[in-house]
């Protein structure tokens, strides 16, 4: 259409001017032209003077070398140098103690205590049928035989969320009340929430060895931006209106905040508590990588040796966890503001008191009568049948079903047919065409900034000599994400027309989309056994809800004057659908293909833990080796290939509607 | 003027440009620009241009201009939210811009509060907690700021709904809220920046009364921001019309609807009925012999549809004005039909 548009303007205009009008219609053609002519200019003479193919060894810089003097050096001087002892060795030692005495506390207030309060907090906050998954939740980590490891992950959690709530807290009134630290953060922290967890590993493992304080810190750094930015973003939000009637009424700088500024972003501190707490979760699970022991690292053993029932017996207290602790931030953020209800006696802390009062009564009956760990003869184990329930699979669905093969064989196929084809391809492209294309789409979908953010993080890729995994990992992202999206967005169409199907979706987003990365990689192995397809499938499986969501959010929220005249005018429904709600919808599909993006990438990279390889698997043989150099560049390249994903796929409406 | 005392506010060639360099253009020959003129010379938009006027103690004096006149703009630089960018601004007499931030702090919470248009209640708190917020700011105990402000809850007519959140009130309600908080901190001026446009007609009918009755009860000074000239007409004492940040005329309902100072006050003034603005001082003329014996009386002060209604009912061919029992003039059917059709080639005298 916009074409036709095109050529009627510009055939009526003055024959001298139609290519520049042409140009003007479609800024992304003027885009094009101008990169084919840099192309032009530029690729002969990088040709001639590198070659094609990959990345050439003439622009590499091997930083293996001096990073593993800096690790040696660290690791020979962590006792003895002053910054170790006065700094770090503090913050480590605080840590220790911190998560120790936790840890302690929840054992010594024993599994009844435990689960009463979990239940009463969950009740408090969210109503009594809350109440009562919380506690049956953390039952069930008990029957799992999973108590021990549930405390230890909740005991990491429970420090890592403090310091990445207080953190973010300062860091948000920093950027909040000051114009200046917002235009400087803020950009740092935007990236940070597009970064994959593992990048995060290294260099906190560089300096803090593997242990419970490196984990604990890559867990705060991860979880603490978006409490920082949500905190900003509330401050700021606040209704005009009232701090001006405020300030009216004399009210200093102090009383503006703490009386008016800080409850107006209540609601907003809360979803970044919320966002803070589930980020937490999922970084201490896959912490266990580097030593945080817990749920995460019975997964992380189960997986190494193939042993699904064995994951599974610990994937599902870590659902349970997530499901319980986002309902329940979720709720208290949506009371937040609201009139209290229920019988008076019950209402603000009256309410709490009596929640106090029965949690430490049931703990005190608990401690007498069972004891503080849960009963060994009271274990479900369920890791054998399910594992022979596997096994039944891997003998009958894996492969050979009539017809329709086995999941097996559709694993290999992926890889045979669409893995190997794509990554060979992008391997076998010249480097200068790799950055071309990334250049093309960043700019005509974003602006010449984010054009030159991702050309020079793919650049960097280049530089830091790991261009051949890089396009591995790429090659795995693009194929994730195709299936995705077109998943995705049919299963969305689908929703926005059927507010039945919609129903029925919801509760099953909702519920993946609060279960950390890790989780997904069980039932892939499950079914897939291990390699590239399945590491995708895991990351199609992740990104597929909140694609889904925003996608459908987008379309059923077009203008409905727009559907109306549509209608009107004699639409049919497929018409609607393409000539009104995709083009209305387009900053809600442009952002849904961006967050796919973003979340692919980050289980492709875990799926190295289950034999994708590439990045992932340098990562993961790095800290593994003790290599830590070379951990360290597969790292720095995940930065860059998460900074050049971001970009490439990034609307400029997406800051305009940040903005607002 | 003189005999009210030291005005409230005493305002002198108060400026507020906004855009970069704003001080440079009051003064200078930029002042003179139109505004259009004004914006592509310099980037800079006068919203207040020059403005001059006293507000007398006990008067509701009320701004009144279209959208975009800066009478929003005039009505907060008085307690400096916006600080202004030249001029002079007095309160009782007292030099309001060279206030540092205590003096300014103590104006804000005792001597000027201000009502706003869309209400600028604190979601978090209740009905009664928001009437309080002024009385806590200044530092007032729990319970004798929770005294006070019940007290203004029943007298703003909200009795009953103390414990309610804002957002489960009326707009109305809400800004009987805004007003109670207002009243709250017993300033010597209240401020009012549009505060019935956000609300339905009859609401805001019933809000402008309870405006007349504060006003009559409590002989409150008030500065009152609105862009409906029936709600002007009906509270001002005196009015000031702005237009493009200048005043256009300064006077009583009367002065500005019998006579406007030029077209476009004229034409702003248009469908107003006449009849129920102008009074019968302005209608009548000298009475011929005998004139003065009969027909009803009436004060000065009746408006001239009070007269065509004593006419009417008397069935005597004329009204005599009258004050304290002397005869200034009288009324009949011709000077009557004038005012309504507009055709009378008196104009006020001031």
């Amino acid at each position: 259409m916009a074409t036709a548009q095109a050529t009627t303007r510009t055939a009526s205009g003055p024959p001298g001017s139609r290519p520049l009008a042409a140009l003007r219609d479609r800024p992304a053609l003027g885009k094009l032209l101008l990169l084919l002519v840099i192309a032009a200019v530029a690729v002969p003479f990088a040709q001639a003077r590198w070659g094609g193919g990959v990345w050439p060894g003439a622009l590499t810089v091997d930083l293996s070398g001096p990073l593993g003097e800096v690790n040696d050096w660290i690791i020979g001087n962590r006792d003895s140098h002053p910054l170790f002892l006065y700094f770090f060795g503090h913050i480590s030692n605080a840590v220790v103690l911190s998560v120790r005495g936790v840890y302690l506390a929840l054992l010594a207030l024993g599994w009844a205590g435990v689960a009463a309060v979990a239940a009463l907090v969950a009740w408090r906050a969210a109503g009594w049928r809350l109440a009562l998954t919380a506690g049956l939740s953390f039952l069930v980590c008990g029957l799992l035989g999973m108590w021990v490891p549930t405390m230890q992950t909740l005991a990491l959690m429970t420090v890592a969320v403090l310091a990445s709530v207080v953190l973010g807290l300062l860091l948000g009134l920093a950027a909040g009340l000051s114009d200046r630290t917002f235009r400087v953060l803020r950009p740092v922290l935007d990236t940070m929430q597009v970064l994959p967890a593992f990048a995060y590993l290294l260099p906190v493992v560089l300096v803090f060895g593997i242990g419970v304080p490196g984990a604990v810190l890559a867990t705060v750094v991860y979880a603490a931006p978006p409490m920082a930015r949500l905190t900003a973003l509330g401050l700021r939000g606040a209704d005009a209106g009232v701090m001006e009637a405020v300030a009216s009424l004399g009210a200093t700088g102090r009383q503006r905040l703490l009386s008016a500024r800080l409850p107006l972003a209540r609601k907003e501190l809360l979803l970044g508590l919320n966002q803070t707490i589930m980020m937490a979760l999922s970084m201490a699970v896959i912490a266990s990588v580097i030593g945080a022991g817990g749920l995460g690292d019975r997964v992380y053993q189960a997986l190494s040796s193939v042993d699904v029932g064995a994951a599974l017996a610990a994937g599902i207290p870590i659902v349970l966890l997530a499901v319980v602790l986002d309902r329940t931030t979720e709720a208290a953020g949506r009371k937040a503001g609201t009139e209290p209800t229920g019988p008076a006696a019950l209402r603000g802390v009256r309410g709490w008191a009596l929640a106090a009062l029965i949690a430490a009564a049931v703990a005190v009956v608990g401690r007498f009568t069972g004891g503080r760990i849960w009963p060994e003869d009271a274990i479900v184990g369920i890791a054998e049948p399910v594992n022979t329930a596997k096994d039944w699979m891997v003998d009958h669905l894996y492969t050979g079903i009539p017809v329709i093969g086995g999941t097996a064989d559709w694993a290999a196929h992926f890889t045979s047919w669409i893995l190997n084809p794509l990554r060979d391809g992008l391997q076998g492209l010249p480097w200068w065409a790799v950055l071309l294309t990334v250049a093309a789409l960043a700019w005509t979908i974003g602006t010449w900034r984010t054009a030159l953010t991702a050309v020079l993080a793919m650049a960097a890729i280049g530089v830091l000599g790991v261009w051949d995994l890089s396009m591995d990992t790429l090659s795995q992202v693009v194929a994730a994400v195709a299936v995705t999206l077109v998943l995705g967005f049919g299963i969305a169409v689908g929703a926005a027309r059927s507010r039945r199907l919609e129903r029925l979706l919801r509760p099953v987003l909702d519920v993946f989309q609060t279960m950390p990365q890790f989780v997904y990689l069980i039932p892939v192995v499950a079914l897939f056994g291990v390699g590239r397809a399945p590491a995708a499938a895991a990351a199609v499986v992740y990104a597929l809800p909140a694609v889904v969501r925003i996608t459908t959010q987008g379309l059923r929220g077009v203008d409905p004057a727009a559907m109306e005249c549509a209608r009107s005018l004699g639409a049919t429904s497929g018409q609607q659908l393409r000539q009104v709600q995709i083009p209305l919808a387009r900053p809600a599909l442009l952002l849904a293909v961006n967050q796919g993006v973003v979340l692919v990438l980050a289980v492709v990279i875990i799926g190295g833990l289950v034999g994708s390889g590439a990045l992932g698997y340098e990562v993961v043989f790095g800290l593994a080796q003790g290599d830590l150099a070379t951990g360290l560049v597969a790292g720095a390249a995940i930065v860059c290939l998460g900074l050049m994903l971001d970009r490439v796929t990034q609307p400029t409406a997406r800051r305009q509607r940040k903005e607002s | 003027m003189s005999e009210a005392g030291t005005p409230v506010f005493s305002v002198r060639n108060l400026w507020k440009v906004f855009g970069p360099k704003a001080d440079r253009v009051p003064g200078s020959e930029l002042a003179d620009l139109p505004p259009a003129g004004l914006r592509e010379r310099t980037g800079c938009t006068a919203a207040v241009r020059d403005v001059s006027f006293d507000v007398e103690k006990g008067e509701v004096f009320v701004v009144m201009g279209l959208s975009g006149s800066g009478k929003s703009t005039l009505v907060r630089c008085l307690t400096r939210l916006i600080e202004p960018t030249s001029g002079t601004l007095a309160i009782d007499g007292e030099d309001v811009l060279g206030m540092d931030t205590t003096r300014l702090r103590e104006l804000r919470r005792h001597r000027a509060a201000m009502v706003f248009q869309h209400f600028g209640l604190l979601p978090h708190r209740t009905v009664l907690d928001n009437v309080a917020y002024g009385l806590e700011i200044q530092g007032l105990g729990r319970t004798e700021r929770r005294a006070k402000a019940a007290e203004l809850v029943e007298k703003v007519g909200l009795s009953g709904l103390e414990d309610r959140r804002p957002a489960q009130l009326s707009g109305g309600q809400q800004q009987r809220v805004g007003l109670a908080r207002a009243l709250a901190v017993d300033p010597s001026v209240l401020l009012f920046d549009e505060p019935f446009s956000a609300l339905d007609p009859l609401i805001r009918r019933e809000m402008q009364d309870e405006v007349v009755r504060l006003h009559r009860e409590e002989g409150r000074t008030m500065v009152f921001i609105t862009h409906d000239l029936s709600e002007a007409l009906r509270l001002g004492t005196r009015i000031a019309l702005m237009r493009d940040g200048g005043i256009v005329q300064l006077g009583t309902p009367e002065e500005i609807v019998g006579s406007p100072a030029d077209d476009y006050v004229r034409e702003f003034v248009r469908d107003v009925p006449r009849e129920q603005v102008l009074t019968v001082a302005t209608a009548m003329r000298p009475p011929t012999a005998g004139e003065g014996d009969s027909g009803p009386a009436l004060r000065p002060g009746a408006t001239v549809s009070e007269a065509i209604e004593a006419v009417a009912r008397s069935g005597e061919p004329v009204a005599r004005v009258t004050e304290g029992g002397r005869l200034l003039g009288v009324v009949d059917h011709a000077c009557l039909l004038d005012v309504v059709a507009g055709t009378g080639a008196r104009e006020v005298t001031v």
